[in-house]
């Protein structure tokens, strides 16, 4: 409204009296009206810091209020409690609340619901708000509130500059709806007329009867959060800094205020700041009421949920057990039912229960096996939820549910990929949408996104904001160093680049949006969105909750993790093809146990393809820990990653296996207890602590952490990346430990690795669950290579390695696999009986060791899912009426009506060579078939007898030559049975003495060699310092590659960029690793042109040569046509062509 | 090249194309025209201004390139190569770096032209731009702007007239029907000599083919390393290309590929029916084309201004009262055609064509659309003035064109029978004319802009871009300005309650002010990322005789300690 404003209305008089300030004890005053980082792109502050600043002032009270969410209140609760243990005498309140910002013109309103009703209230009215907007959006009305908003006080919050008569209609509505639960917020917005402001509010706070409130609508915890706070605006009103204007805030005032600051901006008003108090003192409601109910139809039949889960539980024990329980497990079973029946869980394990039930079920045997913590259970093992027998393993119930911890138990559940989705319906169909829903994640900001939303705001051009971000590998949240910018080409300490990056690092951890979490279930016994809001996903009819796996944790929210595993729909697909082709039935719980041609096969890193041990790092390390037993396998699968790497446990542990170093184990000096003490923890890791319950066990036993330390520890350690708090207990650790007579070294070590843990926790009893899929993918693809090979081509994409390389790895194992073909394949790869005078092929001389152990008597045929852009439904078409089998393209036409499109698509994958046809006289006649001539051909010329009046004149095409064929068969099938491409130029590799990867075995180590291949993989491991790690392929064998820093700074180009390069450099082997250090990388991709080059190509060229050699025409140019080099000058598409096809290799991080 | 003696002239077309247009037009802004030439780059050779010596003394280059602002030809100046506007970042980007042309194709910054050097290192269009840099982190790159490619692309047609009338514009390049001109300079070979060496002095590569028809010429240009086709040579000559160079769609070549078909030579004489049943007719044409066997036209460049008048003489004319006279009766026939169609002209060119073939062409705009030859001739007077000398005739003109380039329409007020001017009108008119005379960025006017700091909330735009924006939002409401802002606060000595009262009194300018009513403060932070300075805090007040002032703190207590007061305005 405008208005003439009168000259100070509200004079002053110069030299009041003193104020209210500068006595001693301000009044109390509660801040109820905060805006957090939750409140995307508004506040910017994480709840966390808000909560730590408001006890640091001093306040009665916080109150968390995000707009149209409740998502950022659990945080702050979170580390409220936080506080609270560690000073039980903690004045501060904390209050849950939200902020309501209405389509209708309505003015923003402050809820704070007063008890665990209203609570409820609060969440039904953000839900319906949230179901009836798009994803990220609430639509609220004032009708909504009128109609939830018992019970709940409001606060109505007058904008910068409002509008009176709305104001008091709002006002004077809900004073009406909801007497005495209505208040008026006044704020002091330094903007010159906040005297006139606080009168004109408190008259209409009178009128209404609504009293004044003080606040100070807090938008960040620090002033120095102002910049960040205008960045955020900026990015959300998508301008510049320089465009955004009078969108931005004038001065840095939404800060939280101490009391004192308070009462002098509000000495006129001293009711206001009183009431911040009175309303907080009517807030009954804590978060810790949501107790939990968790859905009690599981427990059919059965006088009491426990009762079920006894029952079940010892049924599943005898059945796990057929020779009779073990006294050691009827023990741990007894115990552990005493421990969930004193928490109540029962309810949640028969949950569990029931849906791996249903997975398992008769018709629908979708393989599930449960991972994480659960595995340590053994009720869990007899319920079948997880695999792990506890009778052969140390696992530590308490470790999943402990005594000491207030904590729900957590169970994962892994599905096959493909069938999950029937496991989620089951889930929705018995709970209903109301009582069942999927935990949200929340995305937050990483270095990458960062920058990007940080650049733009100030106004950085879109390529130097490429430039910075692509400075940074994946997903990281360390920011972007100084090095990298300078890298980049751009200037660190030049000013606006400073702030850009400055800005970045405090926005890395920002919540930037909800989004769903991949299978977190959480369901209630009532409804669900009394407990929380439920708002839309991005998938349609999907609708997640507002709160991620740490909030639920956090309430004591139970929940399911439904998760989707790639290699268990290979494993289950795996199971059919045996038990169809060989009669041999199995599951994952009767594979042979401890099969020596097992641990034959991965001693050797003949490990393509099996779960987790696959990758590079994996592979080097195979040969080195040469497992033994199932228990090996579990410590492979943990070693390789962060947390033993960063500790430095590795080699240590490797020399202790070897033999080669004395396993002993620390021990505290005598006055300090039981020199016994870490050999206890440590005896099954000979000395070296490798899991992650290792080190908290070191952390209590040998530092002497109390339950309640170790507790925040562990919490410091899951939350490492986003609060970075863990550094808090360094000092605690080390100190206690070298006090207690170990040597700091020691110390330092365990607790580096705690730090490492907290990049990527891995327990024993994960890595155990894990290593029984090792096991089982390592099985199968021992004695069954061609079963393991078509499973695992059916379940891709998954796993390190391309289809290429799995075919190649079961062609090396004496598979024979056999193309795609219209005749014989289906949508998946099948397995084809060998005719008996076939006799199955024989293993690469590198595996020759194990061919007693392969049992297969089939070939793989690849089905026509190999071929790329080819549809389910077109090839269930080609299979379906195929009866005898086609005798043309043209018979298979008729018969499928299927577009030409898809013709050629079988054309370009060669699947017509039965029909006598190869690719190019098969698209020949694909392109033939005329959808428009078949709309108007007459039945009659359908006959055989009329098929020559289509006769057309013969067209001569050149036959198509090997090399061109791989060319192609790469291009649509991403693979070649044809040959490899490297061994069509190995003759010219030879003439520049590069020699074949399989000759490295044979070299001493130091020996300078080049090698040459297809680029597979890159890698470049976080915990590598920088290191590249390649993998080449040729057609002997792979080659693996190291790239240090400084090689890749000079070869950058030519690493990222080549499909096929040379490597010359220094052989490094030890314990039948081999690796190529490099120091000259050549890129040979050009070379790969040469593969498509037909006759017709070669006499081109000479003529062309003959054509440019025209008389008086400028020298620099038939330079040009003459030079080999410009080939790509004559053969732009040929030349693209190979090089574009061959594949780019994977990049991991 | 010896053309035949037949009688009728053997048809010869000529392509051009240009690879790296884009590159090597950033590449002339940054390092000067001569940037190809080693020599001239050097700044001491005196060019070989071979064939056609218009230039009548000077330092031997082509006076089109040299020019005057008012050229198409050169680029205007505001257009640098922005490679970040993040401060002065841009600055580090080497002249020697390969440099790619970037745009945003399917939400990804892709490559769509590259350098020769970025080439050599592997580049190429349609790479992303993440994948490139990754390779070059060095590759410097600009924004994609066709239009300027494309006015770029017209200024060399404009330019190629001089040895054909009949050009035409062509996918990166230029088709230009040289049939019977070749002559004139000695012979086809010495005409692409000729023209490679001044296009390269120019500072562009081309790649030019000559041959009977339009279609092989292009895949010469493109795809033969640029060679004369003997007439009747064609198929000869196109059989070894790839099929690409028929300028087929990409995704028929692909298909023809894949069946084996990959040169001319395996089409030329196969059978036709199953080719245009499997690949389309579009195929069967492009061949045709090729051959001859199909006529083919070129698209002669057509001009798009509106309102053309020109003028062609016999003897050419070089004196300025000739120029100016034939402006003045060009300006007379346009006005007429104006007014006919209700229009006016807010953009006219003045184009000389020089018996040379070099076209100086003067532009000038006006904020208003006008017609009236007496204003039509002021504005280029203003300009020719401001010119000077730099019109150079040289052996004078041979064709004068006045066309409007940007028309509007006009309403009926204008030119009324008194033949007075409004106000606003001579406004107008004077913006006009000094704008002419000075360049439209001399004149300027004040804006409002959207900040809070009070000295920046106003500021100068060209007042060609002020007028008819609508003025940007002013403060919010309830906080009053000054009538009158100081440009410079004004530093007093004040007396104020710690933290943030109002000044109990002050003095300034050596007299002392008892405050008698005071608001505020209004606090105002620096705009920390342009600035850094403490946060101000204003304040209204009044002294005791009614006097009202704008005070301000600079700086909180707790941010500078002992803060210095100013008087930033007054208000009556």
């Amino acid at each position: 409204m405008s208005k003439v404003v009168p000259f100070a209305t509200a004079l002053t008089t110069a030299g009041r009296e003193k104020r209210a300030t500068e006595s001693r004890d301000p009044p109390p005053f509660a801040e109820m009206a905060v805006t957090t980082n939750y409140s995307f792109l508004r506040g910017a502050s994480h709840p966390e810091e808000l909560v730590l600043q408001a006890v640091a002032l001093g306040l009665a009270a916080i109150a968390v209020t995000d707009r149209n969410t409740v998502a950022g209140v659990v945080r702050g609760w979170t580390q409220h409690n936080l506080l609270k243990e560690q000073n039980p005498d903690l004045k501060l309140k904390y209050v849950a609340g939200c902020r309501l910002a209405f389509r209708d013109g309505t003015p923003d309103v402050l809820a704070w619901p007063t008890n665990r009703a209203a609570w409820g209230r609060l969440c039904r009215l953000l839900t319906a708000g949230n179901r009836r907007a798009p994803k990220g959006e609430c639509h609220l009305d004032r009708a909504d509130l009128l109609e939830w908003g018992s019970d709940i006080i409001l606060g109505v919050m007058p904008g910068a500059a409002f509008d009176e008569a709305t104001l008091a209609t709002t006002l004077r509505e809900l004073t009406t709806a909801f007497p005495a639960n209505v208040r008026l917020m006044a704020n002091c917005i330094h903007a010159g007329n906040d005297r006139r402001h606080l009168i004109r509010l408190a008259r209409l706070a009178r009128v209404a009867g609504a009293p004044l409130m003080a606040t100070n609508d807090v938008h960040y915890h620090h002033p120095d959060r102002r910049p960040l706070q205008d960045v955020v605006t900026c990015v959300r009103e998508k301008k510049t800094l320089a465009s955004a204007g009078f969108r931005l805030a004038a001065n840095a005032e939404r800060h939280l205020k101490p009391p004192q600051e308070i009462a002098r901006l509000f000495a006129d008003y001293p009711k206001a700041i009183a009431e911040t108090v009175r309303v907080m003192e009517r807030i009954e409601f804590d978060l810790a009421e949501l107790r939990y109910y968790y859905p009690e139809e599981s427990t059919g039949g059965f006088g009491s949920p426990d009762e079920a889960l006894a029952h079940y539980a010892f049924e599943g024990a005898k059945f796990r057990y057929p020779d009779g329980i073990p006294d050691k497990v009827r023990t741990k079973l007894t115990e552990e039912l005493a421990v969930i029946a004193g928490r109540q869980y029962a309810p949640y394990f028969l949950t569990v229960h029931d849906i791996v039930r249903f997975a398992r079920d008769e018709q629908r045997q979708i393989l599930c096996q449960g991972r994480g913590s659960a595995a340590n259970s053994v009720v869990c093992y007899c319920l079948g939820i997880t695999e792990v027998d506890p009778a052969h393993s140390n696992l530590l119930f308490e470790r999943f549910i402990s005594p000491s911890r207030n904590e729900p138990p957590d169970i994962d559940v892994d599905f096959e990929h493909e069938r999950r989705e029937e496991v989620m319906q089951y889930i929705y169909n018995k709970y209903s949408r109301e009582r069942a829903g999927i935990a949200a994640t929340v995305i937050t900001y990483r270095t990458r996104s960062a920058i990007r939303d940080v650049g733009k705001v100030f106004g950085l051009s879109e390529d130097t904001v490429g430039a910075l971000a692509s400075t940074t590998w994946g997903w990281s949240s360390d920011g972007v160093r100084d090095e990298d910018v300078t890298r980049a080409g751009l200037n660190p300490a030049e000013r606006t680049l400073h702030q850009v990056l400055t800005l970045c690092r405090e926005l890395i951890g920002f919540p930037r949006h909800l989004s769903q979490h991949v299978g977190g279930f959480v369901m209630t016994n009532d409804r669900l969105d009394e407990t929380v809001p439920v708002m839309n996903a991005a998938m349609e009819d999907r609708t997640h909750i507002e709160w991620d796996k740490d909030d639920l944790d956090a309430l004591g929210m139970m929940k399911v993790d439904v998760l989707a595993l790639g290699m268990l729909s290979c494993i289950r697909r795996a199971f059919a093809f045996i038990a169809e082709k060989y009669g041999e039935r199995l599951t994952l719980a009767t594979i042979p146990k401890e099969d020596p041609a097992v641990y034959r096969m991965l001693g050797r890193a003949d490990s393509v393809g099996v779960f987790q041990v696959e990758s590079r790092a994996q592979m080097s390390m195979l040969p080195r820990l040469k497992p033994e037993k199932f228990y090996d396998l579990v410590i492979e699968v943990a070693i390789v990653r962060p947390g033993p790497i960063q500790g430095g446990m590795v080699h240590p542990y490797l020399r202790r296996r070897e033999g080669s170093e004395k396993v002993d184990y620390p021990s505290p000096s005598p006055k300090h207890g039981d020199k016994d003490e870490l050999e206890k923890i440590l005896k099954r890791t000979l000395g070296v602590p490798l899991f992650q319950e290792q080190a908290m066990q070191i952390a209590m036993d040998a530092a002497k952490f109390s339950a309640a330390e170790a507790d925040g520890l562990r919490r410091a350690m899951a939350t490492f990346r986003r609060n970075g708090t863990i550094g808090n207990y360094r000092e605690l650790m080390i100190g206690r430990m070298t006090e207690r007579g170990y040597t700091p070294e020691f110390a330092e070590r365990c607790f580096k690795q705690i730090e490492g843990f907290g990049d990527y926790g891995f327990p024993e009893s994960h890595a155990a669950s894990f290593a029984l899929l090792v096991y089982a993918s390592a099985w199968i693809k021992t004695h069954y290579p061609d079963v393991f090979c078509a499973a695992l081509l059916n379940a891709q994409p998954m796993g390190f390695y391309a289809p290429a390389q799995i075919v190649r790895d079961a062609e090396r194992h004496g598979i024979t696999v056999l193309p795609s073909d219209v005749n014989h394949s289906d949508w998946d790869c099948t397995l084809e009986s060998l005719a008996p005078d076939r006799p199955p092929g024989r293993p690469h001389p590198l595996h020759t060791s194990m061919a007693s152990d392969i049992r297969t008597g089939c070939a793989v045929r690849l089905g026509l899912r190999q071929i790329k852009g080819m549809r389910e439904d077109d090839v269930e078409m080609i299979v379906e009426r195929r009866r005898g089998g086609y005798d043309s393209l043209r018979d298979l036409w008729l018969r499928t009506n299927l577009p030409r499109a898809a013709l050629e698509r079988l054309a370009d994958g060669d699947a017509f060579r039965s029909v006598g046809l190869d690719r190019r006289d098969a698209l020949w006649a694909a392109r033939g078939e005329d959808s428009a001539r078949m709309r108007d051909r007459l039945p009659l010329f359908d006959l055989p007898a009329y098929a020559d009046i289509r006769k057309e004149p013969d067209f001569a095409l050149p036959p198509m030559l090997i090399g061109e064929h791989i060319v192609h068969d790469y291009r649509y099938l991403s693979l070649s049975l044809k040959g490899h491409p490297v061994s069509f130029l190995r003759a010219d590799l030879a003439r520049r003495h590069i020699v074949p990867a399989f000759a490295l075995r044979d070299l001493p180590n130091d020996a300078r060699v080049s090698v040459s291949g297809l680029v597979i993989t890159r890698q470049r491991p976080g915990t590598a310092k920088g290191v590249i790690f390649m993998t080449l392929e040729d057609e002997t064998d792979i080659a693996n590659i190291i790239v240090w820093p400084k090689a890749y700074e000079t070869y950058r180009p030519v690493v990222l960029g080549s499909r096929l390069v040379a490597i010359t450099g220094k052989v490094q082997s030890a314990k039948g690793v081999i690796h190529v250090v490099a120091d000259r990388i050549e890129d040979l991709s050009p070379m790969l042109a040469t593969l498509s080059a037909d006759a017709s190509d070669l006499s081109a060229l000479a003529r062309a040569d003959e054509v440019a050699r025209t008389p008086g025409e400028d020298s620099r140019v038939r330079n040009l046509t003459r030079h080999p080099r410009n080939v790509r000058f004559f053969e732009p598409d040929n030349a693209e062509a190979a090089h574009a096809v061959m594949p780019k290799g994977r990049n991991f991080h | 090249m010896t053309t035949a003696v037949s009688s009728p002239p053997t048809r010869r077309i000529l392509a051009l194309w240009l690879p790296h247009l884009a590159t090597d037009r950033l590449h002339r802004q940054m390092l000067g025209r001569s940037w190809r030439s080693p020599a001239s780059r050097a700044k001491t050779s005196p060019a070989s201004s071979a064939v056609s010596g218009s230039r009548p003394g000077g330092e031997g280059e082509e006076r089109f390139a040299t020019a005057n602002e008012t050229s198409q030809w050169l680029v205007s100046s505001d257009e640098s190569l922005s490679v970040s506007d993040g401060g002065n970042t841009s600055s580090q980007v080497a002249s020697t770096s390969p440099l790619a042309v970037i745009a945003k194709v399917k939400n990804a910054l892709r490559l769509v032209a590259v350098d020769e050097h970025a080439e050599k290192l592997g580049l190429a269009g349609g790479m992303s731009l993440a994948d490139a840099r990754a390779m070059i982190p060095a590759l410097a790159v600009a924004d994609d702007d066709p239009d300027a490619d494309a006015t770029l692309l017209h200024a060399i047609a404009d330019w190629a007239e001089r040895y054909t009338p009949l050009v035409g514009l062509d996918d990166h390049g230029l088709l230009l029907d040289i049939t019977g001109c070749a002559h004139l300079f000695g012979g086809e070979e010495a005409l692409l000599a000729d023209l490679h060496t001044r296009l390269l002095a120019q500072g562009f590569l081309v790649h030019a083919g000559v041959a009977g028809t339009p279609g092989a010429a292009w895949a010469a240009a493109r795809y033969a390393g640029g060679t004369i086709v003997p007439p009747g040579n064609n198929a000869v000559v196109l059989a070894p290309l790839p099929l690409a160079a028929l300028r087929l769609d990409p995704d028929i070549v692909s298909a023809m590929q894949r069946v084996g078909l990959k040169r001319i030579g395996q089409v030329i004489d196969a059978p036709r029916a199953p080719l245009a049943s499997r690949f389309g007719s579009d195929l069967i044409r492009r061949l045709d084309q090729a051959l001859g066997a199909d006529e083919e036209a070129i698209d002669p460049r057509r001009s798009p201004p509106s309102f053309i008048a020109e003028r062609r003489f016999a003897e050419p004319i070089a004196r300025e009262e000739d120029i100016a006279a034939t402006l003045s009766s060009l300006a007379a026939t346009l006005s007429a055609s104006l007014e006919r169609h209700g229009e006016g002209a807010r953009r006219l060119e003045y184009a000389l064509f020089r018996v040379d073939g070099a076209v100086m062409r003067i532009v000038v705009g006006t904020t208003r659309p006008i017609r009236a030859p007496k204003l039509i001739l002021a504005l280029f007077r203003e300009k020719f003035a401001a010119l000077g000398d730099e019109i150079d005739a040289g052996f004078g003109f041979d064709m004068a064109r006045l066309s409007v380039t940007v028309s509007a329409a006009v309403d009926a007020a204008q030119g009324d029978l008194s033949g007075e001017i409004n106000a606003t009108d001579s406004i107008d008119a004077l913006i006009d004319r000094i704008g002419a005379r000075l360049g439209e960025e001399s004149v300027a006017a004040i804006v409002s802009r959207a900040t809070h700091i009070p000295e920046r909330a106003e500021g100068l735009a060209t007042a060609a871009a002020a007028t008819g924006r609508s003025t940007a939002p002013m403060q919010p409401a309830d906080t009053p300005r000054p009538l009158r802002l100081f440009a410079h606060p004004e530093p007093v000595v004040a007396t104020a309650e710690v933290p943030d009262g109002p000044p109990v009194q002050f003095r300034w300018r050596r007299a002392i002010y008892h405050v008698a009513r005071a608001e505020g403060p209004e606090r105002i932070a620096a705009e920390w990322w342009n600035t850094t300075g403490p946060t101000r805090d204003y304040f209204r007040v009044e002294d005791e005789a009614g006097r009202r002032f704008w005070l301000y703190r600079d700086g909180l207590f707790s941010e500078t300690g002992t803060p210095q007061w100013y008087v930033h305005g007054v208000f009556a």
